[in-house]
């Protein structure tokens, strides 16, 4: 069989995955604090082996596949609500949360104080602070540019902000937080909290449409592809052959 | 390929019950006291279809994982504290507060309400009563032979009687403050609960350093809601719903595509 089939067949299903993480993206377009994902097509043949590919072999079966969705990790706007606890950050950088199952990371949101006097996210788990979970009791609560946290003057904690080396891959987790593979240390941050506001979603709609279309026009062509291969060459070769000469 | 269009509706839930609570700010636009809700949003699981940090070959292991989201769902509406303007209306038992404190309010049934809505009036009794009669807490009562009635900014009431050059002081207005008020329970009428998520309110006298606000006689707070704001988060709205239902169409057209296939 050709190999062309099956690059067009690896090229139609890369580019019908890539729609799922396009229709993430746009269904988050309000989430607060959402970061996109951005799809990462490679070719087959490259990844999975360490031998030179002859160039007739890189042509004939290269095939491309979707291989990753990368964080998109630009800012998002942060727009303002006057809640004392919505926090956002201004930078690269992530606030510690400690989780059922383990540390995960978010770039802020409504946050506020359980019944035992803990700061925790709106999902119910601990903010971290430079030395553990932070105890806040009373109000107002205000929280400055480098995340130290006073009630009525009095300082009470310092949030634990974090960042990460520009290269380090960041896995969503869902509900706004970010997780790290095991072994990855953070860096000294260069951020700064901003109090009363949110950041919004970093998904730009256009770009993202775009994208759509793209895929959408792909997968087209590849169809094209594969109906050349099932009706013109196969039926040229099955039935027309036989008769020449 | 189907996720998409699951992903897709998701989005476009969300953004239908956004509308819902945008159409509210905006029916209440005129409500004196009230304050916007916005819509948070919250995005759903992620299917990891290649693992960061798995193996490769022998040797690598790959970048970066291949991650599928599935979509998002509305997770809460937070009320929004900004202050709304002010407006005169020279009655008396009108109080606005400035800054972030609350009243509060003994409900029918027991409970303490919390509102901004200031627009008071003396029952038959005296007692100084909201707008649909569940009295202040602590309950002040106006003597019925009051010619004047004045609030300090501090929340102190005091009345002026014939025959008495003197102003006497007949209770205090207090205001409660939330560690989180965004999490307030409305519960229609102006009026909030207390909430787990709103922390305990602290309670005490305005006009001090404690950040209870300031009150001011004679005047209403307007409802928070931007008009303009509104708009431009319902055109969004509008807008994000229009790309989700594209999604659909694609994801439906890409399904066509593959249909063909078989002919």
């Amino acid at each position: 069989m050709n190999s062309g089939y099956y690059a067009a067949c690896t090229g139609l299903m890369s580019r019908i995955s890539s729609l799922e993480t396009i229709a993430n993206n746009l269904a988050n377009v309000s989430t607060a604090g959402f970061r996109g994902r951005h799809n990462i097509f490679s070719s087959v043949l490259a990844s999975a082996s360490n031998a030179p590919l002859s160039v007739v072999n890189q042509d004939a079966n290269d095939y491309g596949v979707l291989s990753a969705t990368r964080l998109d990790s630009s800012q998002g706007a942060l727009e303002k609500t006057g809640n004392d606890l919505d926090l956002a950050i201004e930078g690269p950088g992530y606030f510690a949360v400690q989780t059922s199952t383990g540390t995960a990371y978010a770039r802020g949101g409504n946050f506020r104080v359980s019944a035992q006097h803990q700061l925790i996210t709106s999902a119910g788990d601990p903010v971290m602070g430079d030395n553990g979970p932070i105890t806040v009791v009373g109000a107002p609560v205000s929280i400055s540019a480098d995340g130290t946290i006073s009630v009525q003057g009095a300082i009470t904690g310092k949030l634990k902000l974090v960042d990460f080396a520009p290269l380090v891959e960041m896995q969503s987790s869902g509900g706004g937080y970010y997780t790290v593979a095991a072994g990855v240390v953070p860096i000294a941050t260069t951020s700064s909290v901003r109090q009363g506001m949110l950041e919004s979603s970093n998904v730009n709609p256009v770009t993202s449409v775009v994208e759509l279309i793209t895929a959408q026009r792909e997968v087209e062509t590849m169809r094209r592809v594969l109906t050349m291969f099932n009706s013109e060459m196969d039926k040229t070769a099955a039935q027309d052959l036989p008769h020449v000469g | 390929m189907f996720r998409a269009l699951y992903t897709a509706a998701s989005g476009m839930t969300a953004q239908q019950l956004n509308l819902d609570n945008i159409a509210n700010n905006l029916a209440n636009s005129s409500t004196a006291g009230f304050q916007q809700r916005r819509l948070q949003f919250s995005d759903l699981l992620y299917q990891n279809e290649i693992m960061p940090g798995s193996a490769a070959t022998q040797q690598t292991t790959v970048a970066a994982g291949l991650q599928i989201g599935l979509g998002t769902r509305p997770a809460a509406t937070e009320v929004i504290q900004t202050q709304g303007a002010f407006s005169t209306t020279s009655n008396p038992f009108d109080v606005a507060v400035q800054g972030a404190g609350f009243f509060q309010i003994l409900l029918p049934n027991g409970q303490t309400g919390y509102t901004r809505a200031g627009s008071f009036h003396p029952d038959a009794q005296g007692a100084i009563v909201t707008a649909d009669g569940n009295p202040l807490q602590p309950a002040v009562t106006i003597p019925a032979d009051a010619i004047s009635v004045t609030i300090g900014s501090d929340g102190t009431v005091s009345v002026t009687q014939p025959g008495q050059t003197q102003a006497s002081q007949v209770g205090t207005i207090q205001t409660a403050l939330f560690v989180n008020p965004g999490g307030l329970n409305s519960v229609g009428n102006n009026t909030y609960l207390a909430t787990t998520a709103s922390g305990e309110p602290v309670i005490g006298t305005p006009g001090g350093a404690e950040g209870l606000g300031t009150l001011q006689q004679g005047m209403l707070e307007q409802s928070n809601v931007s008009v303009v704001d509104q708009f431009v988060q319902m055109i969004l709205a509008q807008r994000s719903y229009e790309s989700n239902s594209r999604v659909v169409k694609a994801a439906d057209e890409m399904l066509q595509q593959l249909n063909q296939l078989a002919q």
